[in-house]
């Protein structure tokens, strides 16, 4: 009888401190509407509270006055005892709260009353110190704040990357409409074995090559280079390159149509931008090359038997510079198994972690190593060891390259 | 890239050092027309501390020749190294900017 009695007392404890739990959670422990409104009304008697014990100090009170303060007193220490009850069943670590300093307020605001009751006068001016309980609002206000604070930012943030997104975009069109404009492949001549390839820098560069076949049978070959980079360069690099097509098929000589392509690009040039021009005509029939260079570094001719040289005639002024300038006109005869590689700045100028530039040692290196095969396995085999000597240094400059082969079909005929 | 600026006489002295590149030229431009403005003859941009000058960093160049021109300033460039003086002569810079090999040679193309 006795056992089961006392089994079942445990039990009801047990349910007891289970619902006290629940409670707890309920109110301290979680952000419910309960917990806030819970928390709303302890603010409110915190305020109610420091107010009173002002009043008390402060007044002479008449004595229904002096009597409603103390049953208002004795309800307020009732919830905030209960308030703190909650608390520590709720905490996790017990201790930790009770010497926490929010804690310890809360200690503070309740204990005189049970360590004296009502008529303790001398530690009834402990109760001023519930005036720290108003931190608690003050940290309530501030956490709020932060609070709207995160989420504009969040916002603003939010806003900032869907337009960098959509800039993004555009930028990614643009870059794709330039590349596009580049021949994909060499025209189809008899003898001759071209191929090019250009990789765009990471920022919108302005390298341009082209294969422009000309009226006479003859193949224009350009490589290009505008200065600065970025849309400005991007734009200039559409006109120069769409003028120097257009006048291309219309002066048969290099010389001539940079002249020309010059002075054009110097009356349409608001951003005071330049590029750097090869231009050379290619005679599929007879090897013969002419060329005219407008600032650009000079190519390289690989001779069949392995001997390099850098073409001459460097020296010519950058496009768009200064109006009215001429340019010398060079010729050159290519033989069988000849070729000659194009390149833009940005293969020698490409830089590694240790910033030193590749240079036009390593790609005359690599045009004697590799020289011997088709045009666009000398394309990758320089591509590549670039990429190599780059590692994981950013490319800051469009690489372009353009190579030439000839293999004349008289020279395949004849012994 | 920093650039240190002396006046000595009617003459400004622009010494940069480091690499002229497509970030740097915006300041450098800058710079050098302020410079200019406060130019009585002639300017000296003495080139021993570049070591690297880029597409942009010619692009200065041209600008701030045109600009000299422009208020009747002579301007020099002088003791560029050896990559940094390939650079105007492939470009054909060293054409249309006049490029001394040392500061004597440069101070004798200055107005008296």
């Amino acid at each position: 009888m006795y056992g089961t009695s006392a089994s079942g007392l445990r039990r009801q404890l047990g349910s007891l401190n289970l619902s006290v739990r629940v409670i707890a959670d309920r109110l301290v422990g979680s952000d419910g509407p309960y917990a806030r409104a819970f928390e709303n009304l302890i603010l409110a008697l915190i305020v109610i509270s420091v107010l009173s014990v002002i009043l008390e100090a402060t007044t002479d009170l008449p004595v229904w006055a002096i009597e409603l303060l103390r049953i208002g007193e004795i309800v307020i220490v009732a919830v905030f005892s209960f308030e703190y009850t909650l608390r520590l069943v709720a905490a996790p670590r017990k201790l930790a709260f009770v010497f926490s300093f929010y804690g310890l307020v809360d200690l503070v605001s309740i204990a005189p009353f049970f360590l004296a009751g009502l008529d303790a006068r001398y530690l009834r001016i402990l109760r001023v110190l519930r005036v720290l309980r108003v931190l608690k609002l003050q940290r309530r206000v501030l956490e709020t704040t932060v609070a709207q604070r995160t989420r504009e930012l969040a916002e603003l943030n939010h806003v900032l990357i869907e337009a960098q997104k959509q800039l993004q975009a555009e930028l990614d069109v643009a870059r794709a409409l330039q590349l596009a404009i580049l021949p994909s492949v060499f025209p189809a001549k008899a003898g001759c074995d071209g191929a090019a390839r250009m990789i765009p820098a990471t920022t919108m560069g302005g390298d341009f090559y082209d294969f422009i076949e000309l009226p006479d049978q003859r193949i224009g070959l350009v490589m290009a280079d505008v200065s600065g980079k970025g849309v400005p360069a991007a734009f200039f690099m559409a006109v120069a390159r769409t003028n120097l097509r257009e006048l291309a098929i219309h002066h048969l000589d290099p010389s001539d149509c940079l002249a020309r392509t010059n002075d054009i690009l110097c009356t349409q040039n608001p951003m005071d931008l330049f590029v750097t021009v090869f231009y050379c005509i290619f005679d599929p029939s007879n090897g013969v090359l002419c060329y005219a260079n407008g600032g650009h570094n000079p190519p390289f001719l690989r001779r069949a038997e392995g001997s390099i040289e850098a073409l001459n005639g460097t020296g010519g002024l950058v496009l768009g510079a200064i109006p009215g300038v001429t340019y010398p006109s060079h010729t050159l005869q290519l033989r069988h198994a000849d070729r000659l590689v194009l390149y833009t700045d940005g293969v020698t100028e490409a830089f590694n972690a240790a910033d030193e530039a590749y240079g036009t040692t390593r790609l005359v290196a690599e045009i004697q190593a590799h020289g011997d095969g088709a045009a666009q396995g000398l394309i990758e085999r320089i591509c590549h060891s670039v990429a190599d000597f780059a590692g994981a240094a950013a490319q800051s400059d469009d690489i372009t390259l353009t190579v030439l082969a000839w293999y004349p079909p008289r020279a395949t005929v004849s012994p | 890239m920093n650039t240190q600026f002396e006046s000595l006489g009617r003459v400004t002295f622009v010494t940069p050092s480091g690499r002229l590149d497509f970030g740097a030229a915006p300041l450098f431009q800058s710079e050098l027309e302020k410079a200019l403005a406060k130019t009585p003859a002639g300017m000296v941009i003495d080139c021993a501390g570049l070591d690297y000058v880029s597409s942009a960093g010619l692009r200065v160049f041209l600008l701030v020749s045109r600009s000299a021109a422009r208020c009747g300033i002579a301007l020099v460039i002088c003791s560029l190294k050896p990559a940094v003086r390939e650079v105007f002569d492939v470009s054909g810079f060293s054409q249309i900017i006049a490029v001394c090999a040392d500061r004597a040679a440069a101070l004798e193309k200055m107005p008296a």
